[in-house]
């Protein structure tokens, strides 16, 4: 791969992007596991969770080295083609969600759901209960860290930034522990559609530049080109919700 | 086994939210790709049809669920 330097225009938004997509999946994650220690006790969740980030440990020891081998290009164009995808993905939820057309993720229902199911599966299976707590905050552990996963590679393979992006990620599971640790109950007052919006934009934009650099593109600007990218972006995503919005404004009146 | 399915699931669920978007993002980086290297366009343009298109497929996808939803 040919060496990279770095650049604060392009390492700021892949520690922000890294840190607001963590928060968002480590908070999913969070209240998943919450439920499992408010029915089963701490053991089992925290079983869970530690097999959990292990086994998402193992995949990156064993998967990281592999991106050393890929060309630069060709790993820019891969990662910004899916980054389009998954950014653009988030960004049309987050606009539908903020126009009102499909429901806010609500952070206390999704806790109350998971309890109620752990509770019935435990009840139906007696003598496996700890087994099945610890599958489940496993399972949520997985789900939610393989996004972190991706999307720390994602902002930080293509320009030598892994280290940076993970540590965004870091930085979001400490700030998720801490406060759940100080409140003990779902983090339901964090502002997840906001966040998701922001990554979308974010990530959109990184889609772009990567995907064009890939394709040999010289972007005007180089790396401050992002920003316009993003800005884009954010005008795109605010004008879909207004357009959204819309329709539903004349059916009311 | 079932663990396997729905994690594979899951990361394909990452990137294919709406299948007819992911298939249009596909289109236009195809689109981009034969621009900027058989049809002889400056590169730049080519990303412009990349970036601009793009912000067309988001609004038009929004629109469209939008639409679909409140009928």
């Amino acid at each position: 791969m040919e060496p990279m330097s770095l650049s604060w225009s392009m390492a700021a938004p892949a520690i922000g992007a890294a840190f607001a997509a963590s928060l968002v999946e480590v908070v999913e994650a969070f209240t998943i596991v919450l439920a499992v220690a408010t029915l089963r006790g701490w053991r089992p969740a925290t079983l869970g969770t530690a097999a959990g980030l292990a086994s998402l440990a193992g995949g990156v020891i064993l998967l990281g080295p592999l991106l050393e081998r890929v060309p630069l290009h060709a790993l820019q164009l891969t990662i910004g083609v899916l980054l389009l995808l998954f950014g653009m993905g988030w960004l049309r939820k987050a606009s539908l969600r903020a126009a009102g057309i499909i429901p806010l993720h609500d952070e206390d229902a999704i806790f109350a759901a998971e309890a109620a199911e752990l509770d019935a599966t435990a009840r139906r299976q007696l003598n496996r209960q700890d087994w099945i707590a610890g599958m489940t905050a496993f399972k949520a552990v997985v789900l939610e860290g393989l996004e972190v996963v991706f999307i720390v590679i994602a902002v930080g393979a293509g320009r030598g930034l892994l280290v940076p992006a993970g540590i965004g990620a870091l930085a979001a599971c400490a700030v998720v522990l801490l406060i759940g640790a100080a409140v003990h109950r779902p983090l339901s007052r964090v502002p997840e559609n906001s966040l998701k919006f922001g990554v979308g934009v974010m990530l959109s934009a990184f889609g772009v530049y990567w995907t064009g650099e890939g394709l040999g593109i010289a972007w005007p600007g180089q790396d401050l080109a992002l920003f316009v990218f993003a800005a884009l972006f954010l005008s795109a995503g605010l004008l879909s919700t207004a357009i959204a919005r819309r329709p539903m404004v004349e059916v009311l009146s | 086994m079932t663990m396997l399915k729905e994690l594979a699931t899951e990361f394909i669920g990452m990137f294919v939210g709406d299948a007819r978007l992911t298939l249009a993002i596909l289109a236009l980086i195809g689109g981009a790709a034969i621009l900027v290297e058989f049809a002889g366009t400056p590169k730049l343009v080519g990303g412009g049809f990349l970036l601009f298109g793009a912000l067309a497929l988001l609004i038009e996808s929004v629109r469209r669920s939008a639409r679909a939803a409140q009928r």
